[in-house]
């Protein structure tokens, strides 16, 4: 009975096979799966490799969809640049942010001839991403670098068409010294309408239209730039002074605000004017992490986070990412205690 | 043959079964066959279903002014198709100009003007080039073909057709409208043209080679037998073509540079409903942004619902009129 | 004939020497216009092996990933291979046996009426876009449960279900009604008639049209976009996990800056295109032989 005995077979095969699948495999308990920003996700690459107690995964997809993939429990732990808002926290259903990665928005850009670290301030920014200044030898642009021969050539802002916490960052400083860019363009927010430009998916894929376009600029963090041999801004902060994304700039930045809010968020973007701040990068920024106050893996996510904020943060100056300061440390380790199984 | 030697049974059982119209095993069959063909239906229900309870929020907010509201701001929470519509509208209108001739001629090749030795092979290798996967041709699209546009035929369009609000500025950036636009011109020939070719295959060799004996060249025989006879069926596979175009997420949103803007100037960045959906959806905060990017799912399922269904009518009145004429 | 060009005025030879340019040139244009075609189909392919020969070694199908772009050299899609087998064979699995079903339903029992209203139903199927197909299952399956990758499987599965159908209806058809009629005739029941008799004589075509439809999806990008995206790096075959694919490693390999990831991103689409060409071609090489087989001799 041929087709008896072949029915036995393909059930038997399906058997086995069901068998092996499921046994070949019981879900490892070392895996902390994470999805989010991807302005931290330089260092976090390093920690993967680093980390040796649990195997972390990360996905890059954008701090929109760091916050979403918390909010559904869909990872471990999520990552966003952007604090979460009041309705994103209830949405969220018990989750905690907590800042763990401290570095800087870098405005790059790609233009033959041309030397890095042009002066740009807030306003000539504001007005190239609003579509008001169009092309590179603009008067605008050359009154802040007298001496620069800008080339005669189209304009192209690059934005971020994904859900990003640079994206809201970047619109956090942009709004600040742009009346005109608040009202037109609107922000801080993860996605904004920009008036002008390309968009493109994550940090990397910023830096990929950036390197291909000839005249183009835009937004990631100084890890992309250095990595991709993409020149880099200096930006006028308050005292008037031009800074360039570093360690010592990120540094004077982050001395704007030592107050947690009581979502653990610090605002360092635009410092004021002082003598502290003489050297402050004013596009920096914390990024932080989103854990669920009720896990099953609490005990691997606060190991892990305590790992991060300690000892991780050694490998952070390599790739311009300055050690958090010590008391985001002792607010981590305070906080982390909130985080239960 | 010796499967039917195995089915030879006991004709006194024989008898017995064919007394009874419908034995449990046949029933048993019917049964779920007619489950495994409703499945089509049923999943087709429950996705008009999911999405529009899905997009529900954002249809009671917005109404059906989301179709003509310009403004996408998810720094206000207002959010409109407009110019996803202009979008999707603008590329697959003119991807579907680029293909037409393209794909028709490509049919006519294969079917009339070709010798027979070479129709096989390049019949194949057109039906390859649909083969191609959406997400390498966008791959192509950003690292090959858009720094060709912009570095060579970019320029040429702007010098000879600057005039035109099409090619108005210099090329600037790969990502463009116009690079969607060629993409999707390359997805549609290879649909569109098999499709002709099988219709130009349908027409009765009695007309053709009446109008051979009358001493017609190829051409005449083109023109005045087979397209009149294939008309409606070209406009079919047209509209299929067109239906590809505007439910292309993946490649598009590689290619079109994802901005909100309505313009003709098809050296600037785009964006079309599929696009915005696939390059949103998953950093979407807000509920109103998830149930917005729902309803522009929505609208793209209603369009390929039309579509599908306007090709299906077309078809369906050519065969019943070559039915009846036959 | 409606057309008026070939009324018997047109067709003289007065004319002759003009209609036979005009027959030249449009033969030349068509000529030309599936050179186009060839060339194109020819320039993608090329650039895909031109680019993407430069990684593929050993290590491309046997490591996992680089950590953004660290340590490019020994990396590999060893975890998107792999996923990409686990998502497609679990379509596959499901697909296949509700198309034949549904098939085996529409050719030999359904009644005319009902057999085109069905028929529409499967045709609007196919024409749903992958992207809102995805949306759908993401919404249904995904939302508040977490990414897997037998989601995405389902997903792909219902892209694959209308190809299945009208490929497998299709040879059922061909299949002679004289076999069918023989076999009742000698007092066998109608399921053992379709089981024993047609179905072997289709199943050339039945594999034919899955592995196009296999060909075809192995390729969907926006169906995985929300259904199995967030996946590790490690080689994994769960899957009540999100998988790596190899689609998915392309599209966001794509847009990265990074030349090394540029190539890999060549590599993984020289991968699927020779998968997806190979199988087209096989399937179509076999299926026009079984077909013959079928319809021809017997």
């Amino acid at each position: 009975m041929n087709l008896r005995r072949s029915a036995i077979v393909v059930v038997l095969v399906a058997l086995v096979a069901t068998a092996v699948t499921v046994t070949a495999g019981a879900r490892s308990q070392g895996t902390l799966s994470g999805a989010g920003a991807t302005f931290p996700a330089p260092l976090i690459a390093v920690w993967q490799q680093e980390y040796k107690r649990d195997q972390v995964n990360y996905n890059a997809i954008g701090s929109g969809g760091g916050i979403s993939a918390i909010t559904n429990r869909t990872v471990d732990f999520g990552a966003s640049d952007a604090p979460l808002t009041p309705d994103q926290f209830s949405a969220c259903k018990g989750c905690i942010q907590l800042p763990w990665v401290l570095s800087a928005t870098s405005v790059m850009y790609n233009l033959d001839g041309v030397k890095n670290a042009i002066h740009l301030n807030g306003r000539a920014i504001a007005d190239i991403f609003m579509g008001n200044i169009t092309n590179w030898n603009d008067a605008r642009i050359r009154r802040l670098n007298p001496g620069v021969n800008f080339p005669d050539r189209r304009i192209t802002p690059v934005y971020r068409s994904d859900g990003s916490g640079t994206t809201y960052n970047f619109t956090d400083y942009l709004t600040s010294v742009s009346p005109s860019f608040k009202s037109r363009v609107g922000g801080p927010n993860t996605t904004v309408n920009w008036p002008a430009g390309v968009g493109a998916r994550g940090s990397s894929g910023v830096a990929g239209v950036i390197s291909r376009t000839e005249g183009a600029i835009g937004y990631a963090d100084i890890a992309y730039a250095l990595k991709n041999h993409i020149k880099f801004a200096a930006v006028q902060n308050k005292s008037g002074k031009w800074a360039t994304p570093g360690l010592r700039s990120i540094k004077a930045a982050s001395l704007a605000d030592k107050k947690f809010s009581k979502t653990n968020e610090l605002s360092i973007v635009n410092p004021p004017k002082g003598k502290k701040f003489l050297r402050a990068y004013p596009i920096s920024t914390y990024s932080y992490v989103l854990l669920p106050l009720k896990t099953s893996k609490a005990a691997q996510l606060k190991a892990f986070v305590t790992w991060a904020v300690t000892t991780g943060q050694r490998f952070g100056p390599k790739l311009i990412f300055q050690p958090v300061p010590s008391y985001v440390l002792a607010r981590a380790k305070s906080q982390l205690t909130r985080v239960k199984s | 043959m010796a499967s039917v030697s195995e089915t030879v049974v006991d004709p006194a059982a024989a008898t017995l079964r064919r007394r009874g119209r419908f034995s449990p095993g046949d029933a048993f069959l019917y049964g779920i066959t007619l489950a495994a063909a409703l499945s089509a239906l049923v999943l087709l229900v429950l996705l008009a279903r999911e999405l529009i309870a899905d997009a529900w929020p954002a249809v009671q907010e917005f109404g059906l002014g989301f179709v003509t509201s310009r403004t996408w701001d998810p720094s206000t929470d207002v959010y409109g198709a407009a110019t996803f519509l202009f979008g999707t509208a603008l590329t697959s209108f003119a991807a579907l100009l680029l293909a037409a001739p393209l794909s028709i001629a490509i049919a006519l090749f294969l079917t009339e003007l070709a010798p027979r030795w070479l129709r096989g092979p390049v019949g194949t290798l057109v039906e390859m080039l649909a083969a191609v996967p959406s997400v390498v041709l966008g791959l192509w699209g950003i690292l090959v073909m858009g720094p060709w546009i912009v570095e060579h035929v970019g320029p040429f369009l702007h010098r000879t057709l600057g005039w035109t609000p099409f090619f108005k500025t210099e090329p600037a950036t790969g990502p463009s409208m116009l690079s969607a636009i060629l993409i999707l011109t390359i997805m549609m020939v290879p649909i569109i043209s098999s499709i002709c070719r099988e219709l130009f295959l349908n027409v009765p060799r009695e007309l053709r080679e009446g109008a051979l004996a009358l001493g017609a060249t190829r051409w005449e025989v083109v023109r005045g037998v087979i397209f009149p006879y294939a008309r409606a069926g070209v406009a079919a596979a047209l509209i299929l073509g067109l239906g590809r175009a505007i439910g292309e997420a993946i490649a598009v949103t590689q290619v079109i540079g994802n901005n909100e803007a309505i313009t003709w100037n098809l050296f600037d960045p785009g964006d079309t409903l599929a696009s915005r959906i696939a390059s949103l959806y998953v950093g979407a905060t807000t509920k109103l942004q998830i149930s917005s990017l729902v309803y522009l799912a929505l609208i793209l399922l209603a369009f390929s619902l039309v579509v599908n269904l306007l090709a299906r009518v077309i078809i369906n009145r050519v065969a019943a009129r070559h039915q009846v004429s036959a | 004939m409606s057309d008026h060009v070939l009324t018997a005025k047109s067709l003289t030879s007065e004319h002759r020497t003009r209609r036979r340019i005009v027959n030249w040139v449009v033969e030349g244009v068509a000529t030309l216009a599936a050179l186009t075609a060839v060339a194109l189909l020819l320039i993608v392919v090329g650039s895909v092996a031109k680019r993407g020969l430069g990684a593929i070694n050993l290590d491309f199908f046997t490591k996992t990933p680089s950590l953004l772009g660290f340590d490019v050299a020994s990396s590999g899609i060893a975890n998107a291979i792999v996923g990409t087998f686990v998502i497609v064979g679990l379509a596959v699995s499901m697909a296949l046996p509700i198309g034949i079903l549904a098939a085996i339903y529409l050719n030999e029992f359904a009644p005319r009426r009902v057999q085109s209203v069905m028929t529409v139903a499967f045709d609007v199927l196919n024409g749903v876009p992958a992207i809102v197909v995805g949306i759908f299952v993401f919404v249904f399956i995904v939302s508040g449960h977490g990414q897997a990758a037998w989601k995405g499987s389902f997903a792909l599965a219902i892209l694959m279900l209308p190809l299945v159908t009208r490929s497998t209806q299709e040879v059922l058809a061909l299949v002679p009604s004289s076999m069918r009629e023989a076999s009742l005739a000698l007092g066998a029941p109608r399921w053992r008639t379709t089981l024993s008799v047609v179905l072997p004589m289709a199943v050339g075509g039945i594999i034919t049209g899955a592995t196009l439809a296999t060909a075809r999806v192995a390729g969907e990008t926006a169906p995985l976009l929300f259904t199995s995206a967030l996946a590790g790096n490690a080689v994994s075959w769960q899957p009540d996990e999100p998988l790596s694919s190899i689609p998915m490693f392309i599209f966001t390999s794509a847009e990265q800056a990074d030349p090394a990831l540029q190539e890999q991103a060549w590599g993984a689409a020289l991968v699927l295109i020779a998968f997806v060409l190979v199988a087209s071609m096989v399937a179509r090489a076999f299926g026009l032989r079984s077909r013959r087989r079928l319809t021809g001799g017997r």
